[in-house]
């Protein structure tokens, strides 16, 4: 793949530099995101994936999200990984405003966890998506939707997981449970919450994303 | 001796000074009582004293009256003005010591500066009754020294004359013997009357001109409380605006410390972190090596939690790039316990000032700590809000077992001192077995 990588920390940007090339990869490299924007105007060719951090310079507070929601918007299938210091849910409702296909949201922590960070890049570059599980439990602890209040133990976590972008066979894999038992979860789930029968992974998060973030109308219980 | 009187009413005077006039058998005594000739003394030293003070007063007033129009008489007028107050205490000492009364010392207002206290001077209404003083107590000594002269002497000589007439056989007296006797005791009383109606009104005219003014007291108290109280206020601004600057430069010295172990030690540490893992996933033929390349990995990364959960404690970035809302959607994330987040206006929050909202982050973030620590709770709820009156209101309540109280040093405690610093309220429901509510209020502008 050609993955492009935005981190102002220089050693932490050879680090990833060098575990991605030793992975195969095509990695070019910046430090600023203004750099990332001039690279990838409209004419140039797009990579496989953008890595992007979001505090960078000048103002070190969130240049990098704001690239990357630049870049999505001019770029509709440039799939892109944000890392942040702190995962917020706002700048989640921002990034996955729109499509969600081949987005990711994580720690940047979790890039010391090499194989995770692997796995979430492989994902997103696949057009999957991934959000961290700490803002799922933020959109989790901020919901105003009832409903949630019906769903078991066991569903939650399956629900959680579903926000994180996590197929059914991940999520089997998550729980250390067998395949069929989590599809019964799901099923449950989406009957509990009145939520449509979606095919594929990407539409799943959106709906269940939507519909924790749906503010209540008056009819319904806060 | 008879001890001092100290209020100073006419009829403590009276008994003191001029007893004749209060009962018969002190009249029938007047000529040989004691006050007769404390007030004899008194009227002897008085009209030397006040003779030179009258020659001083009227040569230094016209003097510096005259000179007032080439501006020397200016600073003369104050300075004869400002004589006439150890003239006071003098002549205060002296009726103390000649007639046992206690005239108390008035207070002069003051004034810093050099005009402001020359016009302190010039405006007291009471160093100007000090000269008035000399003038009353002047006139006043006049006449009573010709009365009592002219009475005593000519009781001396009634009663005087008959003796010597007798030893020396004098035939032709000025007139009858018989009569001299009586007319000599009658104005050795009204010698003796006199100097006690003397002494009485030295005494008062003393009082009301070289004493205490109650009026002019509390004018000058009052006009001293309020500058204490302007100081006071003064003081206090001062202070809550320096507390305020220690508060905020505390939180500024925190965002720092975070931002330097972000930018430095975390990362370098994710990307020791990233070594190691590329490291692991090249080496995986030799186990040895794996093991302790693995065992590494967990290291970095257990250490990297550690110090974001430290630097999270610091200062949390969040709650500076995002604010309090944020922040808190961040703090109920992460708690083990299950945390619903109530924000009805979440841009209303950022009304409140970045002290105030640290301030609220780690009160909620040590709340939470404890609910899940000590109270065993299942569900914390977090509300909060800014009331129209702009305070900042954060509720946490948790349905856990209660009994938490803030003891000293404790972490409560020192969120208690952090909002009190703040000028906030922090009210502690927590009745054992019935849950925890913590109610914190924090002023926005803090």
């Amino acid at each position: 793949m050609r993955i492009v990588i935005a981190e102002d920390s220089v050693l932490l940007l050879d680090g990833l530099t060098r575990l991605l090339e030793a992975e195969g990869h095509e990695v070019t490299g910046y430090t600023t995101a203004d750099e990332v924007v001039a690279a990838l105007g409209p004419d140039d060719e797009l990579p496989d994936v953008l890595v992007t951090d979001v505090r960078m310079p000048p103002s070190h507070t969130d240049e990098g999200l704001r690239a990357a929601v630049h870049l999505r918007s001019l770029h509709k299938k440039l799939p892109v990984l944000v890392l942040s210091q702190y995962v917020e849910q706002r700048y989640a409702r921002e990034l996955f405003a729109g499509d969600v296909r081949g987005l990711g949201y994580v720690l940047k922590d979790r890039v010391a966890d090499v194989d995770e960070f692997l796995d979430a890049l492989g994902r997103v570059a696949a057009g999957g998506t991934v959000i961290d599980p700490e803002v799922v439990a933020q959109i989790l602890a901020r919901t105003r939707r009832s409903g949630l209040e019906t769903l078991t133990p066991r569903e939650r976590d399956v629900l959680g997981l579903m926000a994180e972008g996590r197929s059914n066979a991940a999520i089997a894999d998550r729980l250390v449970v067998g395949l069929p038992a989590v599809e019964k979860h799901v099923t449950s789930i989406l009957t509990k919450l009145d939520l449509p029968q979606a095919a594929d992974d990407h539409r799943r998060v959106l709906a269940v994303l939507r519909w924790l973030e749906h503010e209540p109308t008056n009819g319904e219980r806060p | 001796m008879t001890s001092p009187t100290s209020p100073g009413s006419v009829s403590d005077d009276l008994r003191v000074v001029a007893p004749a006039f209060t009962d018969l058998r002190a009249l029938a005594a007047a000529p040989v009582s004691v006050a007769t000739w404390r007030g004899i003394s008194q009227l002897v030293v008085g009209s030397v004293v006040l003779l030179i003070a009258a020659i001083g007063l009227v040569v230094a007033l016209s003097l510096s009256l005259s000179l007032v129009a080439l501006l020397v008489g200016i600073p003369m007028l104050v300075a004869t003005l400002w004589v006439g107050r150890p003239f006071a205490q003098l002549e205060r000492t002296r009726l103390e010591a000649q007639l046992a009364v206690e005239i108390s010392a008035p207070t002069y207002p003051r004034r810093d500066g050099v005009w402001a206290s020359w016009w302190a001077i010039l405006s007291d209404s009471r160093t100007w009754a000090h000269s008035a003083y000399v003038v009353v107590a002047g006139l006043l000594l006049t006449v009573q020294s010709v009365l009592v002269t002219v009475a005593g002497g000519f009781a001396l000589g009634c009663l005087v004359y008959p003796v010597i007439a007798a030893t020396n056989g004098l035939t032709h007296p000025p007139f009858p013997l018989i009569l001299m006797v009586p007319a000599g005791l009658a104005c050795a009383w009204i010698a003796a009357l006199a100097t006690q109606a003397g002494s009485l009104a030295i005494v008062r005219v003393g009082r009301s001109l070289l004493g205490a003014s109650a009026r002019a007291e509390a004018l000058e108290a009052a006009r001293q409380a309020q500058a204490r109280a302007a100081q006071a206020e003064g003081r206090a601004v001062q202070l809550t605006e320096t507390r305020t600057a220690a508060v905020g430069a505390a939180d500024e010295e925190r965002r720092r410390i975070e931002r330097d172990l972000h930018d430095g030690a975390q990362q370098r540490l994710v990307a020791l972190g990233v070594e190691l893992g590329t490291a692991r996933r090249k080496v995986s033929s030799d186990p040895e090596a794996a093991a302790a390349l693995e065992h590494a990995h967990r290291e970095v990364k257990e250490t990297l939690a550690e110090l974001r959960d430290l630097v999270r404690g610091i200062h949390p970035a969040v709650l500076t790039d995002r604010g309090l809302d944020a922040a808190l959607s961040a703090l109920a994330a992460r708690s083990p316990v299950p945390v619903r987040v109530d924000v009805p206006d979440p841009p209303a929050l950022s009304r409140a000032s970045t002290s105030a909202q640290a301030a609220a982050y780690f009160v909620v973030a040590e709340a939470l700590t404890n609910a899940a620590k000590h109270a065993d709770a299942q569900q914390v709820t977090v509300t909060a809000t800014v009331s129209p009156d702009a305070l900042l209101r954060i509720v946490i309540a948790d349905d856990g077992r209660g009994g938490a109280t803030a003891t000293p040093g404790s972490g409560l405690d020192g969120l208690r001192s952090r909002v009190a610093a703040l000028d906030g309220t922090f009210d502690l429901d927590s009745p054992a077995g019935a849950g925890t509510r913590l109610t914190v209020e924090v002023p926005c502008a803090s």
